[in-house]
């Protein structure tokens, strides 16, 4: 050993090594690596579980959309025979031309009863979100009070074929009735609509 | 963070998709995927089915047997009118083989008859031909009404009505007696007729010269009602009786004389006073001047007052 660079004995650095630590980290390396999985775990969960919904919901929406998309299309082609048939003038239609009149009108009530009964088994069951269910339940009331007043219609026109006129009158009456409930419930359903799409501050209809 | 970390959450991720899209709509019978659910299959939506066309009336041939009735009545200016008519006998024979409406509602049709029709313009046209002046529209009119109130009165339950001297076979029993409503061609054949006959008989030659007309029914009465702007005549020494129908004002007037008498004890000939429009205490019925009749058009077809389909707006949301 050289004299002028001794080794200062008392001066060794001491093995700084600690086992345990070292272990330690490693645990909690895997530690934080698991709990970092299990919320990565939970925020995809999460996520997609809301996307999903949200997806779901979407389609749900659409599914009720093009069904009272279709039913409004019928319903369209309905009100344009009921228009033409109300606009035809009947102060002097001569008797053949009466029944003829009103075997139109039996056709047109039996095509409406049809159409609604059609659209309402449809509309009925669709799965709506759960904000959605008063605007369906109001669409289906009024499908089901049109199917009425068609049906009553359809009554007055068969009192008319066998001559009793006071129950054709009483059959439109009560059709007019079952018209205006429709109404009604039409009135409802767009209440509804609106306060899903545009929330609850919309004004009464 | 290594990929062996990773692996399960996104196996994890997997098996609930697989669950939430094949496995529950499977089990629920669901459509599978991301089709909506809820759906019915329900077939082909309706389509219109145009009503079967009414069958035409085929009419009556004019070179077979035919009743020829001569008529015989004094028109407004005091003058006697005559005319014929004939009446093919197919025709008569079929209305009679006709069974009647117990509902008076309907007893407009008897007016309307298709196949009388022909022949009731020719009649209306020889009553009241058509005049230049529309001011012997009035003239017209009278003289249509004059015509059908000096046609014989008779009871529905008298077999002097019928030119069969029998009931008919479709004559209704009523409480009080007998009805049969005719058909203007079977009032004209028989030559008599009682107040329903008369007043259905008017509308139809009315009718045919293009007035617009109901029946007045009352207890124990039936007339004509006649639609007019206005009827108030300065030489009315009466105020003439309307009822309002449709916002219209129908006038009254009466189809039978009842005035009709003898002109001396002994004598055949009869004399009878007509009964102008709106005149009601002439009748001498007291249901008329106490009661408010009941309307019955003559034509009729059931007229909703509710039609309207409303548009709806669409849920946006799915859109």
């Amino acid at each position: 050993m050289d004299p002028d660079t001794p080794e200062p004995s008392g001066l060794r650095i001491p093995d700084l090594k600690i086992p345990g630590l070292l272990k330690l980290t490693a645990d909690r390396r895997k530690a934080l690596a698991t709990a970092a999985a299990a919320v990565v775990a939970i925020a995809v969960l999460l996520v997609g579980g809301m996307v999903f919904v949200s997806f779901h919901e979407g389609q749900q929406v659409a599914a009720f959309n093009s069904h009272v998309s279709a039913s409004e299309a019928d319903l369209f082609l309905v009100s344009g025979k009921i228009t033409s048939h109300m606009r035809t003038p009947t102060n002097d239609l001569s008797v053949a031309e009466c029944d003829a009149h009103v075997r139109e009108f039996a056709a047109i009530a039996n095509y409406g009863r049809a159409v609604t009964a059609y659209h309402r088994r449809i509309v009925a069951v669709d799965a709506v979100p759960e904000a959605y269910a008063g605007a369906q339940s109001a669409y289906v009331r009024a499908l089901d009070n049109l199917n009425r007043a068609f049906t009553f219609w359809s009554s007055a026109a068969s009192a008319y074929e066998v001559r009793d006129y006071n129950a054709a009158n009483r059959n439109i009456a009560e059709a007019d009735k079952a018209w205006q409930e429709y109404n009604a419930a039409i009135t409802d359903y767009d209440r509804e609509l609106r306060v899903v799409e545009e929330g609850p501050e919309v004004p009464p209809a | 963070m290594e990929w062996k970390d990773v692996l399960p959450v996104l196996v994890g991720g997997l098996v609930i998709l697989v669950v939430a899209l094949v496995v529950k709509p499977a089990l629920l019978g669901e459509p599978i995927g991301f089709a909506s659910s809820g759906s019915v299959p329900a077939g082909d939506p309706p389509v219109y089915v145009p009503p079967a066309p009414v069958p035409t009336a085929t009419p009556f041939p004019d070179d077979g047997e035919a009743y020829t009735r001569s008529f015989r009545w004094t028109a407004i200016d005091g003058g006697v009118r005559t005319t014929e008519v004939r009446v093919p006998e197919a025709l008569f024979l079929t209305h009679r083989g006709t069974s009647r409406f117990s509902d008076y509602n309907s007893w407009g049709r008897y007016a309307l008859a298709d196949a009388d029709r022909p022949l009731l313009e020719d009649l209306a046209h020889r009553i009241a031909p058509p005049a230049a002046n529309p001011d012997e529209g009035y003239f017209r009119l009278m003289n249509l009404v004059f015509f059908v109130q000096q046609i014989p009165y008779d009871r529905d339950d008298n077999t002097t009505s019928y030119i069969e001297g029998v009931l008919p076979s479709h004559a209704m029993y009523v409480k009080d007696g007998v009805e049969y409503p005719k058909y203007s061609v079977e009032t004209l054949v028989d030559g008599r007729g009682d107040c329903e006959d008369a007043a259905i008989l008017m509308g139809g030659l009315l009718d045919a010269l293009g007035y617009d007309t109901v029946l007045l029914r009352y207890s124990d009465h039936m007339a004509l009602g006649i639609r007019m702007n206005e009827f108030n005549p300065y030489y009315a020494k009466y105020t003439p009786r309307h009822f309002m129908y449709g916002g219209q004002h129908y006038y009254y007037v009466e189809g039978t004389d009842f005035d009709w008498g003898n002109i001396s004890v002994g004598s055949t000939a009869i004399w009878g006073r007509p009964h102008p429009i709106g005149d009601t205490s002439g009748t001498g019925i007291p249901s008329v001047q106490s009661e408010t009749p009941q309307i019955i058009p003559l034509r009729y077809v059931p007229e909703p007052g509710e039609y309207q389909i409303r548009p709806v707006r669409l849920p946006a949301g799915g859109a």
